[in-house]
């Protein structure tokens, strides 16, 4: 593996690695006809030669290692990923019947039923039914996750409850994760035009070097000094940005890694890159900033109204109701002495957005809950008490369900929504990095304030509908700026396709998932603020690293040029550290020059720690850290290497 | 009684303290040299900033004729917007056109030099006509000579408008690259029109009168006999325009030479005053180009962000220079007699402070004029003034200085946005694989102008029969020679023995290449920016005009530079200190 990309051919592609494979051959040349290139060939000169030689192979070594250890990493996600892909059985519903069929042979628009405790075989949307889903093998969540109808499932998960119809949304080879073994594969291929961007840059500076070291020789030779070619040899594979250079394949394969151990598919690395660049975050209330299961939490009877009687109430309005709402409702009334009853001569009416109301109508009564406004407009009805309680609870950040029974308020339900943990710091992170962050909610605005409050957003959107997150896209994209956000529905598709980056959930339509160019498969929005993080990490750490390697040459160039011409005395002002052996201040130069690419591959697979901040800020501090310490690190290194070099005798 | 004045009279405290620390009087010099070049051309920014945005400039009302009657003249090619290679085929024809009437001027007129007392050979006219085409004026035979032969004299004198005027266009070009996305970057013809008669003869003219009165002739005259106060028998001193040569030649950077010895030569530089005035005259635009940047672009901080970084350049610079030149031999000062540092080849009316901060302006920008035999330096000093030159002019020419200076900035662009984590761009520029190409293309122009020629010579050079021995002194002048030449300087070390055919040949290549290569690159890359609507600049990217970033285009400035030329610096001027001037040494603080 570390062997096959000696391939000059594939070196070729990476110009700084392919001068020192060529450097390689020329130095074996050196060190087996010393005399042929007009060079002393006593033993320790000999000695020197073969040190250089093994080196210059090292430094190829270990920069291929840094590859190999990514692509290592990345193969076995690959392999993990595809033992998700193993063939089961399918129950295709046709023609009134059932066959089985194998998952293979299955075909877009399909209908399957899939039976309790039976993987799901591939890709589907949830046609009629609900359940639970185990859905650990690709988000290693082991809750058992609800899906109704209308959800997407994936393929391989496994379903816990009650048997659910699917219809196949993806035909067998193009479902995600096939999508997303590809990705990882095909990555380790294709560069991001960043990449290749940086890769010029090196290339010229190579270039340069390779000129300069030609020039160091034509005037070493005017001056009747002609330099041994070994060092010209040495002093070039120093020079040239090897330490980036070698690193530079293993940092773009190590960031798709990073991707997929976030359980994120990316379409490609450049969505990733981009994620970095993002000025302005459409986030999503629920679910981003708070958990997003908002659940009943109190009931606050009317005046006159005993706490049962209200728990009873709101029991028989939440019967029929699948929602996750109406189910914590059904909790917390039982909890409250509400008891079982079946209903009967009652009409269940399910939420819609138009009505916003819900509930349970009889012949002769009915009970309905749902918006205050809606209901007062709905029953021309108005109680002060219960619109003091419904803003009480708005203004906290609740939500307020107010229960109407034959044409009067019973009580209120308070339905809450924590605020994730931690989410305040991350916001507080965004702000740091200046990037503006905005939330979008479907509450009213106080509760909207309430909540852009609590986790420190400053723009926010009330009664926000999806239309409205894609004017607020395309007003911040008018103004030129990089857009970032989350969605699941497919009324987010438009969008998710024109924001710059858009992550789409695992569990959301499939139009969602087709327009982002990213995918969650734990369902969790607020990695949103990690792929940023992420996308600016990898960048980082290869801005970083080019300047360390280009700063590290001022060093080299004080060891190696007055101990190549150690022949003129006068230029041992020059000689910062005092080396009185050349060849080992040469050797030393080289060694280190090769073990600082092992030292920093963790830093290169890991990627370079990001702390938010302003531009300005981390500038200072990486111009600080990789800048002046790129200048800095060779000179004591190379000291205390040459001093080792000496203390175990190794003196030329 | 106590003298209470403090001021006058040669026994005040004050004077004697100026006098006594001569380090101290320099370094304060130096400043106010800086300090008025930086206020002049703040003032005149003013008026280059229309240029730039192509507006009409307080002149047009009356200059709009002339060029409306050019335009009419030239016809339907000076409408024509154009795109980066028509505009490039443009420049490069009229630049040709106007060198081979130059060219065929010299050639049919030739005849013996007054001073030289030869005419000038077929490869000496290449290099002239090359060398004053592209702004370097290299000159290897002095003017003063050939004045009479009018014809030489203006065909010279017309390359020397030509050249910067051609290098101010093509900065119009450039910046309108990155102000408009229109897909074009303008018409040359246009260009050249205004920059020549909304700038450059203004200027001129206004110089010319300054200079006259400073004492510079003004005459067609073509020379005076003088008798030597010494000597029985008479002498020829030439004359001529020397105040309108010298206004051309360093308000438009060329940095000719009137008089063999440049400004160095009383005729051409007569006092302190001239002395400042023409620092100012060719410091003028270049500078004043860099403060109008900030407003052209709408970004003021960028403006002082780079004329931070290269005043600092300048400063550091002429300090380092000073600072050898004063310290001078060692020698010398170990006599323990006083010694006033090294005067050898200086103008004792203007010094040694005078003289550094003069000749490093002149290499710092590329107008090359100076003010003293630079051959008489210490290698201290040249290493100083050699600092401009290494890294290709950053104050750079007449126009030319936006585009030198933008070499690095989007080098550095391409760094920092990486260093804080956001794709490269450059205000609100992207910067792709396609313009990190060219900016790398032409970020490395200049060290393989300079390092390959210099490898050819050094070892061909026993082939090449020059006379001499291969000393560190002669890679130190041939570096000098080449690194002028790449970056259109036109400043000369002298000592090597020019004339030969090969050299002559060799340079005219250098500085075509150094020229056209880089300018060729850098539209390039404005026509990629103007092909693109710019984003606008969001509050979280790296931003150009704060300190870190002008820091961090100093680092990769003074990297580039010595990192290209760390080895010849070694082998060249620091084995001079050694060999040369052994006890120099004693100085270096290292």
């Amino acid at each position: 593996m570390t062997f096959r990309n000696f391939n000059p051919v594939l070196e070729a592609r990476n110009p700084v690695m392919f001068v020192t494979e060529i450097s390689l051959f020329v130095s074996v040349a050196i060190s087996a006809i010393p005399s042929y290139f007009g060079i002393p060939s006593s033993g320790r000169y000999e000695f020197f030669y073969i040190t250089v030689t093994a080196l210059i192979f090292l430094t190829l070594l270990f920069s291929n290692l840094g590859a190999a250890i990514s692509e290592g990493k990345s193969r076995s996600i690959t392999e993990s990923l595809q033992k998700l892909t193993t063939e089961s059985v399918a129950h295709l519903l046709k023609d009134g019947g059932m066959v089985d069929v194998t998952s293979s042979k299955l075909k877009k628009g399909e209908i399957i039923h899939v039976k309790k405790n039976e993987p799901i075989p591939i890709d589907g949307e949830i046609i009629r039914g609900s359940a639970y889903v185990n859905e650990s093998n690709i988000t290693g969540e082991s809750r058992p996750i609800l899906k109704v109808e209308g959800d997407a499932v994936t393929g391989s998960t496994i379903l816990l409850s009650d048997g659910i119809d699917l219809r196949v949304t993806h035909m067998p080879g193009e479902t995600f994760i096939d999508k997303m073994i590809d990705i990882v594969k095909g990555t380790t291929r294709s560069r991001t035009p960043n990449e290749i961007a940086l890769n010029v840059l090196l290339s010229g500076l190579t270039l340069v070097f390779l000129i300069v070291v030609s020039a160091v020789f034509a005037l070493s030779h005017f001056l009747q000094a002609t330099v041994n070619v070994m060092v010209l040899v040495v002093l070039l594979i120093s020079l040239i940005p090897t330490t980036i250079g070698g690193l530079l394949p293993a940092i773009g394969i190590a960031s798709i890694n990073m991707v997929s151990q976030f359980n994120i598919i990316a379409k490609s690395g450049r969505a990733v890159e981009n994620a970095g660049d993002v000025d302005t975050i459409i986030l999503d209330k629920t679910g981003t900033i708070t958990m997003g299961e908002r659940e009943a939490v109190r009931l606050i009877p009317n005046n006159g109204v005993s706490l049962e009687d209200l728990a009873q109430a709101c029991y028989i309005s939440s019967k029929d109701d699948s929602t996750r709402e109406g189910m914590s409702i059904l909790k917390l009334a039982s909890s409250l002495g509400a008891k079982d009853q079946e209903l009967n001569g009652y009409t269940y009416i399910p939420f819609s957005p138009e009505t916003k109301i819900s509930g349970v109508i009889g012949e002769n009564t009915f009970v309905v809950k749902g918006a205050l406004k809606a209901l007062k407009e709905k029953y021309d009805i108005s109680d002060k008490y219960i619109e003091a309680v419904c803003k009480e609870i708005s203004s906290r950040g609740g939500t307020a369900i107010p229960v109407v029974r034959d044409g009067s308020f019973i009580g209120v339900i308070e339905l809450n929504d924590m605020l994730k943990p931690g989410i305040r710091e991350r916001i507080e992170e965004l702000k740091k990095m200046e990037i503006k962050t905005i939330m979008c909610t479907g509450d009213d605005e106080v509760t909207a304030a309430y909540m852009a409050r609590e986790s420190g957003i400053e723009h926010f959107i009330a009664n926000s509908t999806p239309i409205d997150k894609y004017n607020v896209v395309k007003e911040e994209k008018k103004n030129a700026r990089m857009v970032a956000m989350v969605g699941d529905g497919t009324n987010d598709a438009p969008a998710l396709a024109y924001a710059d980056v858009g992550l789409a959930m695992n569990n959301g339509t499939p139009a969602a998932k087709e327009a982002a160019n990213m995918i969650d498969l734990d369902n969790n929005p607020t990695k949103l603020i990690d792929l940023i993080f992420l996308g600016k990490q990898i960048l980082i750490t290869r801005g970083s690293l080019t300047a360390f390697s280009i700063a590290n040459d001022l060093a080299k160039y004080f060891v190696i040029i007055p101990a190549a011409f150690s022949i003129f005395p006068k230029l041992d002002f020059l000689n910062l550290l005092g080396f009185t052996h050349p060849l080992t201040a040469i050797t030393s130069a080289l060694i280190f020059n090769t073990i600082i690419i092992i030292i920093l591959i963790p830093l290169a697979l890991r990627g370079v720690r990001f702390r938010p901040s302003s531009a300005d800020e981390i500038l200072r501090r990486n111009l600080l850290f990789y800048g002046l310490g790129g200048v800095i690190t060779p000179f004591i290194a190379i000291y205390i290497i040459y001093v080792i070099l000496l203390a175990t005798g190794v003196v030329w | 009684m106590t003298d209470i004045s403090g001021g006058i009279g040669s026994h005040s405290f004050w004077s004697q303290f100026f006098l006594v620390h001569q380090g101290i009087s320099g370094l304060i010099v130096i400043f106010i040299y800086i300090s008025i070049i930086s206020l002049i051309a703040f003032a005149f920014s003013d008026y280059v900033v229309p240029l730039y945005k192509d507006e009409d400039t307080p002149l047009r009302p009356y200059t709009s004729y002339i060029i409306g009657f050019f335009e009419k003249l030239i016809g339907p090619l000076s409408l024509k917007r154009m795109k980066f290679k028509e505009y490039f085929l443009n420049l490069l024809f009229f630049n040709f056109v106007a060198a081979l009437v130059a060219f065929l001027f010299i050639y049919l007129l030739n005849s013996p030099g007054a001073l030289s007392g030869r005419p000038l050979t077929v490869p000496e006219m290449v290099n002239t006509v090359v060398s004053f085409t592209t702004n370097t004026d290299m000159q290897h035979f002095p003017v003063a000579g050939h004045f009479p032969q009018f014809a030489i004299f203006f065909s010279i004198l017309g390359l020397m408008v030509v050249a910067p005027v051609t290098g101010f266009a093509a900065s119009m070009a450039f910046i309108r690259g990155i102000r408009t996305n229109e897909e074009n970057i303008g018409n040359f013809y246009h260009d050249f029109l205004v920059a020549l008669f909304d700038l450059f003869i203004p200027l001129t003219v206004l110089f010319t009168i300054l200079f006259a009165i400073e004492g510079l002739p003004e005459t067609l005259l073509s020379s005076v006999a003088t008798n030597h106060f010494q000597a029985s028998t008479a002498r020829i001193l030439p004359l001529g325009p020397v105040a309108s040569f010298v206004s051309f030649s360093a308000v438009g950077t060329n940095g000719a030479a009137f008089y063999p010895s440049n400004s160095a030569f009383p005729l051409q530089n007569p006092s302190w005053f001239s002395n400042l005035t023409e620092i100012v005259a060719f410091t003028l635009v270049p500078l004043a180009s860099i403060f109008s940047l900030g407003r052209v672009l709408g970004n003021k901080n960028f403006s002082r962000m780079l004329y931070g970084t290269v005043i600092f350049i300048y400063l550091f610079a002429s300090v380092f220079t000073f600072y050898f030149e004063l310290h001078g031999i060692p020698l010398y000062r170990n006599l323990g007699i006083h010694y006033t540092g090294n005067m050898i080849g200086k103008e004792n009316a203007i010094g040694i402070a005078q003289s550094s901060v003069f000749n490093v302006g002149a290499t710092i920008s590329s107008a090359g004029l100076t003010n003293s035999a630079l051959i008489g330096y210490t290698p201290g000093g040249i290493i100083g003034i050699m600092v401009g030159l290494m890294i290709n002019d950053p104050l750079g020419g007449f126009g030319t200085s936006v585009i030198n200076i933008f070499t690095f900035v989007i080098f550095t662009a391409f760094l920092a946005s990486l260093m804080v984590g956001k794709l490269p761009e450059l205000m609100g520029f992207k910067l792709g694989a396609k313009e990190i190409k060219y900016s790398t293309l032409s970020l490395i122009t200049h060290p393989l102008v300079v390092l390959i020629p210099l490898g050819l010579v050094a070892v061909a050079f026993g082939a090449l029969s020059i006379q001499g021995n291969p000393s560190p002194q002669t890679i130190t002048e041939l570096f000098y020679e080449f690194t002028s030449a790449a970056s259109n300087n036109g400043s000369s070390i002298g000592g090597l023995p020019f004339g030969r055919p090969f050299f002559e040949y060799l340079e005219s290549i250098i500085m075509i290449l150094g020229r056209y290569l880089l300018l060729g690159f850098q539209l390039y890359i404005a026509q990629l920016f103007a092909n693109r609507r710019p984003r606008s600049e969001s509050p979280n990217t790296v931003k150009v005009g704060s300190p870190y970033f002008g820091l961090l285009l100093l680092a990769v400035i003074m990297a580039i530079g010595l990192l290209s030329y760390f080895p010849v610096l070694a082998l060249g001027p620091f084995l001079s200190f050694a060999r040369d001037l052994g006890l120099l040494l004693e100085v270096i603080p290292f």
